[in-house]
This record gives C-alpha cells, structure tokens and sequence, in this order.
C-alpha cells in the first residue's frame, strides 16, 4: 500500500473517529437525564470517553496530513480538498485548545460537528494529488495557508460557543416581540446549517447515482485585430438541472423523476457558463435542505432552537459567553499573522506587491476589520453576552465567505484554489 | 464613556486626593466619586482605573471638538464598519486596477449591462483609490492616534501611582469579590498570603494589613503597541504615494539582449529564459491528456549599472556587471532596493537582425549585403556601388487615420524601414525604398506595390535575405516586473510590531488582587483585563495555600466577564 492510499483510509477512519465521537458527547450531554447515575458523573465519566475517541481521530487526521504531504512531497494546502481537509483538522486543534482550558464536555457536542462537516465538504472537490505550480512553490505556502487556517479555526469554536450561548440564554417560551425576533433568528441559523448539510447530502446522493447532464454554449469573442474566435463552452451538470446557463443547448440530459428538461433558464446576467451550474447547486442545496428541516421538525414536533435549549440546562452561560471571547482573542493575532502579514510577505515575494486589492485578500482583511469591531465593542463597550454572541456567530458567516464564497462568486488571483 | 461631567463639582476625594474634573473613581483610594456612582452597588468602571482622560474637558473649543470626536472608541468602531462595507463594495466587480488597458467608461457597461454601468458612475470599480475610502483610511489613522493617547497617558499615571490600600466599596465593588472571616492577625495572614501570590509570578506590595497584588501589567501596553504599529503600517501606506519612492514598471526583455530599465542607471540582460511543464508521469492521471501545468518559469538574468557614457545615443554605456539572478515566480531578483519578478513571457521568435543582399531583379547580380538590426541601425550601408541610407524606421508598421506610415507599438512586431538609394542608373536625388524584413509584412503591407509606385516603372533594385542563416531571432521574451519600493521596511516595522502588541495583548492578562484585613474580615477585590475564568481559578488556587477552601463561583460578583 502506498502512502497516499494510507493517508486516504487513516482520513476516513478519522472522519468515522469523529462522527462517533459525536455520538458519545451527545450519550454524555443527553443521557445524563436518564442514566442511572447522578448528571454530573454521567457527563464526566462519557464526557472522558468521547473526548478520547476524538482526540485519537485527531491523530488519525495528523497522521493522514503527514502521510500526504510524504507522499506528494508538499505541504497538503494547495487545493480546495487538502485546504477544506486542514481547516477540519485545525478545528479540532483549536477545540481541544479550549477544551483543555475550560473542561466543558458540551464544547464537543457542536464544536466536532463542524469539523465533520467540513470534512464531508471537503470531500466534494477531487481528491488527486496535483503537482505545484510555479507560484505555489514557495515556503509561505506551508506558512501562510497553515497559520491563517488556525486563526480561522479558533474563530470556528468562537462560533460554536456562541451559538451555545444563544440557544442556552434565549427565552424560547416567551411570546414576547424581542425574544420572539431573538427566536427566529437563531432557527434561521440552524435552518442555514442545515441548507450546507442538504447541499452535502445532495451532492453525494447524486454522484452516488451517477448522474450527469451537459450543456454547450457557443461563445464568440472578438480579440483585438477583429479576429472571431468561436469556442463551444461546454458545462456538465453533476445534479438534475432546474436551471440550465443561460443561452445554453442540451447535449446530453439524463432524465430525472420524469424531468427531461431544465425548467427555466439562468438570467442573462449569470453569463458565465459555470453561473448556472452553480445557481442550480444553489436550488437543490435550498430544496434538500428544506426537505431535511421539514422532516426534523416533524420529528420533534417544534422549532430545533426550542428542541436544543434543554441540551444545554445547568450550563453557566458566562461561561459559554467567556469561551467564545477567549476562542476569538486567542485565534486573532493569529489570523493576523497568518492571513494578513505573511499574505502580505509572500504577496511581495512572488507578485511584488503586499497588497492589490484581490478579492481574497480584501476579504481577509474585511474579516479582519470584523474581528477587530468585535473586540473594540467587547472591551471598551461592554458589548457582552447576547450581542457578543451574534457577532461570533456572524464573524464566522464572513471567515466562511472570504474562504468559499469568494471562490465560488467572485474568483480573483486565488482562483487556483479550484472551486466547484 | 459618556458621563458628562457638571461644571462646577467638588472632586476632592473624602481621602483627601484633589482629582481632575471627569475622575470617576479617586485616584488614590479608589472611592467611586459621583454621587450617583457612589450609591450604586454595580460593578466599578475600571477602566483606566477612572481616571479622567482628555476627551472630558469642560467648556470643549474647537481643537478639544475635533479631539473628543476622534477619541470615542463609538467612533472608532464606526469608521471599522464603514471601511469594511466599502472593502466589499470594492469586491463586487472586478477594479479597474485588475485590467492592463480597458476604458472603463465602456467596459463596465459592455461586461455587466446596467448593473456594471451604474457600478462605475458611482465610482465603485476604483473603490479603493477613491477619495472616500482614502478619507475613511486617513480617519481610522487619526482615530488611532488620538484614541491612544486620550487613554494611554490616564492609564499610565494610575497604573504607577497606585496605591496599596483602597477604600472599602473599591474592593466590594470589584467583579471578583470576596468578604470572609479570618482568624489570624491582620499582618500575619497578609504575609501568609504573599508567599503564594509570588509564586504566581505576582510582585506584592503591602501596607500592614493590606496587600495589593500585581502581575503582567505590560499586557496593558499590548492594545497600545498595536495602535502605534498601525500607525506606521499607515504612515508607510500614505509614503508609497510621494513621488520618487515608488516605480513600476513591465518590461520586456528579449532572449539574449542587455535591455535598458527606464528611468535608471540598470540595465538587465535576459541570458535565457525557460519554461518548463509537468511531464504526463508527474501529473495525477486524472489529468493526463487533459490538463496542462506549467512547472517552473525562469529568467536566467544578469543586472548590470551604467558607469560611463550613459544617456549618450553616439556612445556605447559602459556596463558593470552587478548581480545575477535565476528569477522565478516567488524568487525576485534583488539589488539595492531594485527588485525584478517574473510576471509573464512570450515564446513567439522575435526578429532581431537581417542581412539582406541588394540586388539586381534584372540580372540576378547581388552588389553587397549588411547587417541590419532591428533596434538601432546605423544610419548608412554600402552596397556595391551604392549607398543606402536609412530615413525612417517603423518597429510596429501601420497606417494612421490620415493613411500616414505609423508604428503603432514600440515592439519590433512589424518592422519596416524606409531607405534612400543612391547610385548608378538611379535619380541623381536617389530612389526610396520600403523594406518589411519579415515575409508574412511584405505581403501583408504589399512592398512590391509600394515599392514601384515610390521608384517607378524602371525599378531594378531589390533588398533581399539569400539564406536563413541571415535572419538572427530572439527566441522568447519574459517580461518582468521591475519595483522599487522605498517604503516596504516600514510596512514590515509597522506589520512586526502590531504583532508584538497582539501577543503581549492577548496572551497574557493584566491581574491585580487587593485586599485588607479589618477587624477580623479579609475584604478582597480582583480586577483583571480578561479571561476572568482563569482569574478566579487562580485566586481559589491562592487561597487553597493558605487553607481556605473557596468555590470559584463564589467569588464571582456578576456584571460579566469581559
């Protein structure tokens, strides 16, 4: 066996590592309630169990990083699979941080779930290994994407514990205006956690099918001396279309549920060939994931914020709000460093500039600015508590746009990152 | 923040400290002030321990105005806000800058329809070099400035005066409280109790039965640190700007040529350049067949400075050779502040040199041949028994508007010369000839045609390439970046030391315990920067050594943990 092959079994035996250790963090939390013992040593005794099957997954995790970066002969960060990979193994790195700091078994109940997901996101980009390409090759690759992943991921827990706070300290028997306002938004957060789990759940489920349907689309450019190019811009869909690119002709169309054709047609302004692709991810991302929150909410019978908020009894809500600060005061000047000072660095090196301006880089810095707003409104105005949780809660929405969503919309220099 | 101070109030302190009007908490016992302040049982602000900054000046004139607007850290969060929404106004459409030549007036329009118009009237697609954003950049540097100060010089004053023991409600009134009996005498237990606080790295200081208790106080520096490195980061920014600290430039360098850096004494030689790609076994096989990726590009290149001779077209530049470099992407070649990327190149042969022979169209006889180069010919050749002088030289031929002969580029991508013979059998004021050295622009640009309307029917000379041995071209071109940037160690000075204050800010807190010991009851108070939860646990350790046995929530006196 090669190592690259090992490296991809020891990552799915973390991934399972992970999703068991999941389960036993809920088997601590929950099961408190009903297990023989008294709450405190029940949460204690599994609290222990759990945080050792997740701390093996995290070895297993580092040991599928070693073995790559072994095997490809560079630091695996250099494409959307091994940066999404890396993200998930530094949020169990900034977990168990704080974890060791705070002892709070509940910090695993909604911290691991976001490096699981993560990891299954990570999953939806190709595997291979890719030789570098010239401006990769630089030692501030090792540096840069690694540090910056590391703040990002303290930002992650940060968010966590912020939501924790929220689900604990919001009164959802109240029918009063504000704490119904405070009510909604916390489901809409959930709804949108589970938007990416439909948007996972669609992507595997389709690729496991093998699905496939391909639009062409003749473009015709006129480059400088009046020359016509003509080029046909060819897309495959990997989801049955609802929506085909705009001015686009089917090649090839597998039919789905009795949908043989793509219900309507990308807006013009969507011009790119791969904007209706993307739009049609978006569509069936919305669509799963609706399907899946009308389905809990059947099963439980009343909004997941109300249904969460007694997982959370008897937890000290100072604390939740003290842990989120302290996850983001710690993963700042390291998000600092890494995203912003030895971007600037390596931009100088190999672009001759620290800063243009990039889309990623305005984003780095726009996350920054973030951070920074919510330590300025925490330490000299006592923003604390409640409105502190939401801008944790927030602040992450921004760490995930600047490293997804700005691949996905808006491209720029970063574009070699590969996004789908 | 904003307590407004009245005008006329009494801030002599009950301990007898006279305090600056806009003190909240008496400099020297701690005793809350106000008198509202005073009755309350909330948490103390402890913010630079209450100390009265600048910013809360009675009867403000205009310079305290503008001060006290750019003190409010209300303001200064803000003007965070505004620059971060504008920085993602910016990254909605590709800037202007991303392009090498559009017009934008058109391109936005074109690209993106109305949209993409109305992005550029309202003069989004330069977001960051509008006057705006610019504004907003010199306000958050203003903002930096006064705010650190208005709190810095407070701050320093209370934190190296303080004294060891404070008024009663300063302690009760602290977020870590902590009223319990004691048995022991009042000094005794006070010496008991510092032992460990030192242990803990804490310098302790006390005053008969009262102890304060100190450590890290450097932590509070931190913020500070990082306000003043932004500064310079800034500073540097807004430097880049003035004229003669700052080039760049994309030049081309032909394979095999010593080229001239404008503006400076350098010129670069590009001895070779190479590219190379990954081979079908390197590459996942996903990917092969499939995709192409390029492996390295590299400008093996040798700088040299102009010793003598230098802006004199008659003469050759006298060259040193001052460093060699194999440029490639992420490895500029570097010399004295001069710095050359590989930004891009051009594997189409560019023509360096012909020689053509002139010769007879009747008879075939070739009466000589010379060398003619591209970028400087000599002015004159002689051929046989003629003279062919040089009038003019297109580097990239075309017809203006007028119909005129132009170059429309500066790069030899068209050449065309046009020259005077003079000679036997020819006009006595000699016969002019157009020559496009390159085949494809001879036919292109039709030089026979030219040719006989310029001499006319009789028209017996031709300027001819014999061999291809002749025709010396230039493989390739890259093309690099050549910068000077004067003000990058100050980026990097401001960019080390806001990470110095990041460090010294976040990784260690600022923690002081006080505490008395009256009449039996041990009155303590805490006060810590942050991480309260490490605060107490440390405190519960503390007294755990002196055989008290405290529970951590317990000491917490409420009012958050900031």
């Amino acid at each position: 066996m090669s190592l690259l092959d090992f490296s991809s079994d020891i990552f799915i035996a973390a991934f399972f590592l992970y999703s068991g250790a999941f389960m036993l963090y809920t088997i601590a939390i929950m099961g408190r309630k009903w297990s023989g013992r008294k709450p405190e040593e029940h949460t204690a005794r599994w609290g222990k169990i759990a945080f050792a099957a997740s701390s093996i997954g995290l070895l297993c995790h580092l040991a599928y990083f070693i073995t790559r970066w072994m095997g490809s002969g560079h630091i695996p960060v250099s494409n959307m699979y091994e940066f999404m990979t890396f993200l998930s193994m530094m949020v169990m790195v900034a977990f168990t941080v704080i974890f060791a700091i705070y002892r709070k078994i509940i910090l695993g109940l909604f911290a691991v779930p976001i490096s699981i997901i993560l990891m299954a996101y990570a999953a939806v980009f190709p595997q291979e290994v890719q030789p570098l390409i010239p401006s990769l090759k630089s030692i501030y690759l090792n540096i840069h994407v690694t540090l910056a992943a590391l703040g990002e991921s303290f930002f992650a827990v940060g968010f966590a514990a912020g939501l924790m706070y929220l689900l604990r300290t919001v009164n959802f028997g109240s029918k009063d205006k504000n704490d119904r306002k405070q009510q909604r938004l916390v489901e809409f957060t959930l709804f949108s956690i589970i938007v990416i789990l439909g948007f996972l759940v669609s992507v595997f489920a389709f690729r496991g099918a093998g699905y496939e349907s391909v639009f062409v689309r003749p473009n015709v450019t006129i480059d400088s001396p009046g020359q016509e190019n003509s080029t046909i811009e060819k897309v495959s869909y990997k989801m049955p279309p609802i929506v085909a690119p705009y001015d686009s002709e089917i090649e090839s169309f597998q039919s789905f549920l009795g949908m043989d054709k793509p219900l309507f047609e990308a807006p013009s302004w969507m011009n790119g060939v791969n904007a209706g692709r993307k739009f049609n991810t978006v569509i069936w991302s919305l669509i799963s994931g609706l399907l899946l929150y009308g389905l809990i909410r059947l099963i439980v019978r009343k909004p997941l914020g109300e249904a969460i908020h007694p997982v959370l009894d008897g937890i000290d809500a100072d604390d939740l709000d003290e842990i989120t600060y302290r996850a983001i005061a710690i993963g700042f000047p390291i998000f600092t460093l890494g995203a912003l000072i030895f971007a600037m660095i390596w931009a100088q090196v190999a672009w001759g500039r620290f800063w243009g301006w990039d889309p990623k880089e305005v984003w780095a810095l726009v996350t920054w600015l973030f951070y920074s707003a919510y330590l300025h409104l925490r330490l000299a105005r006592g923003w604390q508590g409640r409105k502190s949780a939401w801008l944790a809660v927030l602040g992450f929405l921004v760490v995930m746009f600047t490293l997804v969503g700005v691949n996905l919309v808006i491209a720029g220099l970063h574009s070699y990152a590969g996004t789908d | 923040m904003s307590s407004k101070a009245p005008l006329f109030t009494n801030t002599k302190c009950e301990c007898g400290h006279q305090n600056p009007v806009g003190t909240v908490l008496c400099e020297a016992c701690g005793k809350p002030l106000e008198e509202k302040e005073a009755e309350s049982s909330e948490n103390l602000e402890m913010r630079y321990d209450g100390v009265a900054r600048r910013s809360q000046r009675v009867n403000p004139g205009i310079i305290d105005r503008v001060w006290n607007f750019f003190s409010s850290v209300k303001i200064a969060v803000y003007l965070i806000v505004l620059t971060l929404l504008g920085s993602m106004l910016g990254t909605i459409l590709p800037q202007e800058s991303t392009f090498l030549n559009i017009d934008a007036s058109t391109y936005y329009k074109q690209e993106y329809g109305t949209a993409g118009d109305i992005y550029y009237k309202l003069g989004l697609s330069h977001t960051y070099e509008s006057w705006w954003f610019v504004t907003l950049l010199v306000m958050i540097g203003a903002s930096l400035v006064i705010c650190s100060l208005d709190r810095v010089l407070p701050l320093y004053k209370a934190l190296t005066r303080q004294k060891i023991r404070k008024h009663r409600q300063f302690l009760t009134r602290q977020k870590v409280v902590l009223v319990t009996e004691v048995q022991d005498d009042p000094e005794t237990w006070v010496e008991r109790v510092a032992g460990p606080l030192k242990k803990r790295g804490y310098r302790v200081k006390t005053d008969g039965g009262a102890l304060l208790a100190e450590k890290h106080r450097f932590s509070r520096w931190g913020p500070y640190v990082i306000h003043i490195g932004l500064i310079i980061f800034l500073l540097a920014v807004l430097a880049r700007g003035l004229p003669g600290l700052n080039m760049d430039q994309h030049l081309a360098f032909p394979q095999g040529e010593i080229t001239q850096i404008p503006d400076t004494t350098f010129y670069l030689e590009n001895k070779k350049f190479i590219v190379e790609f990954y081979t079908e076994e390197e590459m996942p096989e996903e990917f092969r067949g499939k995709k192409v990726l390029p492996k390295l590009y590299e400008t093996q290149a040798v700088l040299y400075e102009c010793t003598a001779d230098c802006g004199d077209p008659s003469k050759k530049p006298q060259l040193n050779e001052v460093a060699s470099h194999d440029i490639r992407v992420n490895s500029p070649l570097s010399y004295k502040g001069l710095k050359a990327y590989q930004f891009d190149y051009d594997l189409t042969p560019v023509l360096r040199s012909v020689q053509p022979e002139l010769k007879d169209s009747r008879t075939g006889e070739v009466y000589g041949k010379f060398k003619l180069t591209m970028k400087n010919p000599e002015r004159s050749f002689e051929a046989g028994p003629y003279t062919v002088t040089l009038k003019e030289k297109y580097m990239d031929f075309g017809l203006s508007d007028e119909g005129q002969p132009v170059s429309v580029s500066p790069y030899p991508n068209a050449p065309a010369f046009l020259f005077l013979i003079t000679g036997p059998d020819l006009p006595a004021e000699g016969q002019q000839y157009f020559y496009f050295p390159k085949q494809v622009d001879k036919t292109k640009f039709q030089q026979t045609a030219i040719n006989d309307k310029l001499g006319g029917g009789s028209r017996f000379l031709e300027l001819e390439v014999g061999d291809m041995k002749d025709v010396d071209f230039s493989e390739s071109t890259t093309y690099l970046n050549v910068r000077v940037d004067r003000a990058m160690p100050f980026i990097w000075v401001g960019a080390a030391i806001v990470m110095l204050g990041l460090v010294l800010g976040f990784y260690w807190q600022h923690r002081r315990v006080w505490l008395t010991v009256d009449d039996g009851v041990l009155t303590l108070g805490g006060h810590t920067n942050k991480n309260w939860f490490g605060f107490r646990r440390e405190i519960v350790g503390v007294l755990g050594k002196v055989d008290m046995a405290v529970d951590e929530k317990t000491l917490d006196n409420g009012g958050g943990l900031a």
